[in-house]
């Protein structure tokens, strides 16, 4: 598992986790490249075979495979080396199961080193097959655009034999690893159930532990010999995956233990609070953080011009943002520790803590202190009652505000009790304005780096007010049902990075009307765009302001002698993915708080006349608000709306509330007003 | 269905493309060092040719040199000007290669900043392991420029050894515009041969790769566009302009029609050592067919009976060691297949011409193309891309084609990649050319036929049979071919669910027959969609269709660069009888629809019925390719479909409706 920071500049659409684009790669170059070779039949060991043997109980028939044993042991041989053995055995239950008859055995080069990999399968007709080592393929991700250009990060990928549905498959291997952290984190659950799983640890003598448990109830270590303890677990329910799920360290059972040296605390001790974390991961700034008469002297023409302290922040803020290229080169101790300040400037590149860094140092040099600020993308992957431990993935910062500084700019601030008032900010963000922070990273849990050591804190959330798209049209009706007229849209908050993002990937001028075409294809079966503009497109401390003017031909259907016009014209914000027979396990995630708000008037053609309109909408939450209405004022069909999100997470016994919120939105964007024509009132 | 598979398919195509890069990209520059860059080079900021262009290629230059044939090296110089803050991402450069075939040296890299200073890259290469293994090395050397910002040029060049000599390829259609580009490659020759030859295809006005008097083939190409995919494209390959040279051992033939007659023959001859098993097919065919038999039923039974054998080119593929352990001989003739029982999809293709041949048939053995990855011509002399093997069966003075290897396609049914494209039928004397049979739309078919009741509070439910016929039937039995009953189950259903454009519950009722080509694939459902009639006053607003989310967001941009292509043609029909409440009717019936052309047909028809209300639809796409100047028309009919979906009936209680 990779545990660094590897996060890479916000994107605000991001349809593909690049995660998944290297599981995919890494499956694709093993599919089409690798076979194993031809090897000599070789019996599975006892302890594979003596698991194989026992009965399983029933799963339910969408269960892909079932992870029968998996064992940990782990040795502390010193400060400077750590051994590991894994065994693991999986039942492939379905043929979707196929794909746990391949080890995946992820490890960081040259730290670490995977030994003695062997796999076996235990056919449920004839003989075991058996593959070793020199079978296996070794694989590490290419550079991915807007991620990582270089890492450490590798897998090692053993392809066993006869992975299909009825099959056991097994293996094992030992990693050793001089450790960076004296820190390990053993995954209690899968996403397929685990009928029995063991950990054990063995410690040098005078060794001390500390075990703390993550989404698990603790278990009790059974001391199994001299400075060796063992844990076990068994039938622990599979993690079945759902779309809006908090994230999996947020759910999925771990235990987090530190490894602790006789003698007091050592630089690679494993943490025993956010304190020393935080202090482990000072000394890693320490020496980075230097300026230099060349930064210097960009800093002192960056606020050449600029008198109060608000608007030289924002200055130095825009140059991180903008002149700072975002490119992560990670290699060993590199994915956590920046590279100097002086050479991010120099190369003019760096990744999310590199830019923190450089940010750092050039606000020292205009007297303002800050501080690195750790944190995880996925709000919930750590909380209050995380333990310590190395669970981040990306790096913020955070700007002690001068005594006094106030604007209605700088939203993300939070009154802390020694530091005074701090702003947090994300300076791989090159979208969201400085006093702001991106949804994901609201009401997160970050560990503030500070000179004391460190200090888990909640970032705030911002209020919805800050996060939304006002959209307001006045159209025209004519009597053919065609539909035309003048929509503005005023983004704010992620509603405006995003759209932000769709015009500054385009790759041509043809191309930035696409973002608006997408929009009306939701909402319009034809159409045409006559005009569009966007204004404050690259000024992102400004709302985003769309134009345009579109025309529809037949937007109103005729029916006999009336019309029927669907007052919610654009726009769509009921969704369905809460539409399953399954019942929900788990909550329901939100990015961030969000406040959208709609007005549309339709201007009716000379003589028609609006019938009963649709009824009212107002729903309240404790999660969530929607309120719309249809109104006739004259020749003129009104219908404004709202919806909020109120709060981030809804718990998985209000997703039937939730449910129903949407099911009366999806109603309500399609009702409709029967507008009678002048014959017909006649 | 595979109209509207193509966004799934990008990822793959990217993989893919990484490995084309590997094989065919750039090389290098073999000069002294950068050239000077202009001051015009510099100022500038967009190119009118290619507007908002995060970046171009200012200049590109390629020179391989084939002349030593164990030292086939080549290079590659890239000038790329810097126009948008996203065209920074042109800054990371990494360059992959395979270990056993290649090696890149010699990078050079700077970036000169819009003033003309100059940063030499002078920071770390690194050597990237992308795949190790015993049978596979990919590595990458990876770099980034510093200082990259708007304005500013990079630029870099390096070298690619190769270890053998391979066939080359420029490919000028890169992802950014090109300004400039050259290109040259000094040819391997010797008198014991290989000699070279060259095709190319979309190349830019006034590119011309020409053989000097030095024996170098060179070229020069301006202005070439820079390549975005677009949905429903024709292979990128072949909308990419791209030179190919090809190594071939044997004497060249500079007569085309010599050429390919060289190739008949010899592919016949190994096709004619491989069925030559005439009395063993004959003893089989008398097992499969009777005498009495019409000649289209011996047809299909050979056929059907050909499918049955074990196909291995569709199984879930094996280790090298499960292969080992089954023992499994290398079939070297019909007669091994048909005794064995197990063959490969080519294998099981020339077996049923081996016995159509026994029934007495006049049939033939054809090499095709398939249309993948590329259109083929036989103009470029390219042989390897004749690469699917069809029969053709002379009866009753009709050709038909027959492709019984491919599993799951039905008799007198081809797979889409092999309809409707040239193929060398083989004989003695070399063979003549072919064009494959093009299955019209109505042969392809998703039918769902829905019986629904309509309750009180708008919510839609019933039964619903969805039946996929021809190409489409064959497309979801291969996709699930190795899967169970759960995947296939959830695949219907979620099937059902997309194709309604609100949310909707499906549950499969039936087992599908999974396993036949014959029959269709027929699934059935209890159906739900909640809320389905909207309210509008007194009354309830009715859409007209119900299964038309795919055409929702179909060609929804005004603008189209490529042509249209769609995998084959396809007709969707549906037929929806919806039972009204007690006492509600409808007060208006949405007037019929129907465009009619030889391309596109869409057809909507609602009428009173017993029941409530009958609402019958059909679309049929009966295109293949369509040049980008028909998009704006073939936008326009989508745009019609979707308004006629979206006709819409009011219904009323029938007190209302009296009173209105």
């Amino acid at each position: 598992m990779r545990n660094r920071f590897s996060y890479s500049q916000p994107q605000p659409v991001r349809a593909i986790d690049f995660r998944v684009v290297l599981v995919f790669f890494w499956s694709v170059v093993g599919l089409l490249f690798y076979v194993p070779r031809a090897a000599a039949d070789g019996e599975a060991p006892a302890w594979m075979k003596s698991v194989a043997a026992a009965s399983i109980p029933s799963y339910d028939e969408k269960t892909n495979a079932v992870l029968l044993y998996s064992e940990t042991n782990l040795t502390v041989l010193s400060v400077d080396r750590i051994k590991t053995h894994v065994r693991k055995v999986y039942k492939i239950l379905r043929p979707d199961g196929r794909g746990y008859g391949s080890a995946w055995v992820y490890f960081n080069a040259p730290g670490q080193k995977v030994e003695n990999l062997h796999g076996w399968c235990i056919p449920a007709q004839g003989k075991d097959f058996e593959v070793k080592e020199k079978d296996a393929t070794d694989m590490s991700p290419p550079g991915v655009e807007g991620g990582e250009l270089v890492d450490d990060v590798k897998v090692k990928s053993l392809r066993i034999p006869a992975a299909d549905p009825g099959n056991i498959i097994g293996y094992e291997y030992e990693i050793e690893e001089r450790p960076l952290v004296l820190e390990h984190r053993w995954d209690i659950q899968d996403l397929v159930p685990t009928r029995e799983s063991h950990f054990s640890l063995q410690l040098p003598a005078g060794w001390e532990y500390k075990a703390s448990w993550v989404n698990h109830p603790e278990i009790k270590a059974m001391e199994s010999g001299s400075n060796r303890w063992e844990w076990a677990t068994t039938e622990v329910k599979g993690i079945r995956q759902e779309p809006r799920m908090p994230p999996w360290f947020g759910i999925a059972g771990q235990m987090v233990i530190s490894f602790l040296p006789p003698g007091g605390l050592s630089p690679k001790s494993g943490y025993t609070s956010w304190e020393t974390m935080g202090a482990w991961y000072r000394n890693l700034l320490s020496d980075r953080l230097q300026s230099s008469p060349q930064i210097k002297e960009q800093v002192a023409n960056l606020i050449a011009g600029k008198s109060s302290s608000l608007e030289k922040m924002q200055a130095l803020a825009e140059f991180i943002q903008r002149k700072i290229r975002y490119v992560a080169i990670e290699l060993g101790i590199g994915g956590w520790q920046p590279h100097a300040a002086t050479d991010v400037f120099t190369h003019r590149y760096g990744d999310c803590k590199d830019k923190a860094t450089l940010m750092r140092a050039m606000l020292s040099d205009i007297g303002i202190e800050s501080y690195h600020v750790l944190i995880n993308t996925q709000r919930g992957s750590v909380g209050s009652e995380t333990p310590a431990h190395r669970a981040f993935n990306h790096a913020i910062m955070a700007v002690k505000l001068p005594e006094g500084l106030t604007d209605p700019s700088l939203v993300a601030t939070m009154q802390h009790p020694k530091l005074g008032r701090i702003l947090f900010f994300d300076p791989t963000d090159t979208i969201t304005p400085f006093g702001q922070i991106r949804g994901h990273l609201q009401f997160n849990y970050g560990l503030l780096v500070t000179p004391d050591g460190g200090e888990l804190v909640r970032l705030p959330q911002e209020s919805s007010s800050m996060n939304g798209t006002q959209r307001t049209a006045r159209l025209t009706l004519d009597a053919t049902g065609a539909l035309k007229g003048d929509v503005e849209e005023v983004r704010l908050g992620d509603r405006a990075s995003s759209q932000r993002w769709a015009l500054r990937s385009v790759t041509s001028d043809k191309e930035r009307i696409k973002p608006i075409e997408n929009l009306l294809a939701m909402s319009l079966t034809n159409f045409q765009v006559i005009r569009a503009a966007a204004v404050d497109e690259k000024r992102n401390d400004q709302p985003l302001r769309l134009s345009y003017s579109f025309a529809s031909e037949k937007y109103a259907k005729s029916a006999g002698t009336v019309l029927l016009v669907r007052p919610r014209v654009l726009g769509v914000e009921a969704l369905s993915f809460l539409e399953t027979k399954e019942p929900r396990a788990f909550p329901v995630e939100f990015d961030g708080p969000v406040r959208d708000t709609d007005s549309f008037e339709i201007t009716l053609p000379d003589g028609y006349q609006a019938g009963e309109l649709p009824a009212p909408v107002d729903m309240d939450y404790s999660f969530a608000s929607y309120h719309a209405k249809t109104e006739v004022i004259g020749r003129v069909i009104r219908y404004t709306r709202s919806i909020e999100i109120k709060e981030l997470s809804v718990p998985a016994e209000k997703v039937e509330e939730l449910r129903k919120f949407y099911r009366v939105i999806a109603n309500d964007e399609r009702s409709t007003v029967v507008v009678k024509a002048p014959t017909a009132q006649s | 269905m595979s109209l509207y598979r193509w966004s799934s398919v990008s990822l793959l195509l990217r993989i893919v493309l990484l490995g084309l890069a590997i094989t065919t990209a750039v090389t290098a520059w073999a000069v002294d060092g950068f050239q000077p860059v202009s001051p015009d080079e510099l100022k500038m900021t967009s190119e009118p040719k290619a507007p908002g262009a995060p970046a171009i290629l200012l200049f590109r230059q390629v020179d391989r040199d084939d002349s030593r044939r164990e030292a086939a090296h080549e290079t590659n110089y890239l000038r790329i000007k810097i126009l948008t803050e996203e065209g920074r991402k042109y800054g990371d450069v990494e360059l992959p290669f395979y270990t056993e075939s290649e090696d890149i040296r010699d990078i050079h890299a700077r970036t000169v900043k819009q003033d003309g200073t100059v940063v030499d890259f002078d920071g770390k290469i690194f050597d990237k392991s992308l795949a190790k293994g015993r049978r596979i090395g990919l590595r990458a050397k990876t770099f980034t420029l510093p200082d990259v910002q708007v304005g500013s040029i990079i630029e870099y060049f390096y070298t690619v050894d190769w270890k053998h000599l391979y066939d080359s390829h420029w490919i000028l259609t890169s992802e950014l515009f090109t300004r400039n580009a050259k290109f040259s490659l000094k040819p391997y020759k010797s008198a014991n041969v290989p000699t070279m030859r060259w095709s190319w295809h979309s190349l830019p006005p006034g590119a011309e790769a020409k053989e000097g008097p030095d024996g170098i083939v060179r070229m020069e190409a301006s202005n070439i566009d820079g390549f975005k995919p677009e949905d429903f494209m024709p292979p990128a390959n072949e909308l990419k302009a791209r030179v190919d040279f090809i190594y071939e051992l044997e004497m060249p033939d500079k007569d085309l029609a010599k050429f390919w007659q060289r190739i008949g023959k010899s592919w016949n001859g190994k096709l004619e050592s491989f069925i030559d098993k005439r009395k063993v097919m004959e003893q089989a065919v008398a097992e499969i067919v009777s005498p009495n038999d019409s000649q289209e039923a011996k047809l299909r039974k050979i056929y059907d009976r050909v499918q049955a054998i074990r196909n291995k080119s569709y199984e879930v593929r094996k280790t090298e060691q499960e292969e080992k352990r089954n023992k499994e001989k290398a079939e070297e003739n019909v007669e091994d297949v048909w005794k064995r029982g197990y063959g490969n999809k080519a294998q099981l293709t020339w077996l049923y011409l081996a016995l159509v041949r026994a029934a007495g048939f006049e049939a033939y053995g054809c090499w095709v193309s398939n249309r993948r990855e590329y259109f083929f011509t036989p103009n470029t002399m390219e042989s390897s891309k004749l690469n699917a093997n069809v029969v053709l069966v002379k009866l009753n003075g009709k050709d038909l084609y027959f492709d019984p290897g491919a599993e799951f396609t039905p008799f007198g049914m081809l797979t889409w990649s092999e309809t409707g494209v040239r193929g060398l039928r083989l004989d003695k004397d070399g063979g003549s050319w072919i064009e494959t049979s093009l299955p019209k739309a109505s042969e392809s078919r998703v039918e769902r036929d829905a019986k629904l009741k309509l309750s009180d509070n708008g919510d839609l439910e019933g039964k619903l049979t969805v039946t996929y016929t021809g190409l489409e039937a064959m497309y979801h039995r291969l996709s699930f071919r190795n899967e169970d009953e759960i995947a296939r189950k959830k695949f219907l259903e979620d099937a059902v669910r997309a194709q309604i454009p609100v949310a909707a519950e499906a549950e499969l009722t039936n087992k599908p027959d999974w396993s036949s080509s014959e029959t269709p694939l027929v699934a059935e459902f209890d159906l739900k969609v909640p809320g389905w009639a909207s309210s509008a006053g007194k009354g309830e607003i009715l859409p007209t269709a119900l299964f038309t989310a795919n055409e929702k967001r179909l060609f929804q941009h005004a603008t189209r660069v490529y042509p249209i292509y769609f995998n084959y043609p396809l007709e969707k029909r549906e037929d929806v009888t919806i039972e009204l409440p007690a006492g509600w009717q409808a007060t208006n019936l949405p007037a019929p629809q129907s465009k009619d052309s030889p391309l596109v047909a869409y057809d909507l028809k609602v009428e009173s019925a017993k029941e409530g209300l009958r609402l019958k639809r059909k679309l049929a796409i009966n295109i293949l390719l369509l040049e980008p100047k028909y998009y704006t028309a073939l936008r326009n009919f989508f745009e019609g479909v979707r308004t006629g979906d979206e006709e819409q009936i009011l219904l009323q209680p029938a007190a209302a409706s009296a009173g209105n």
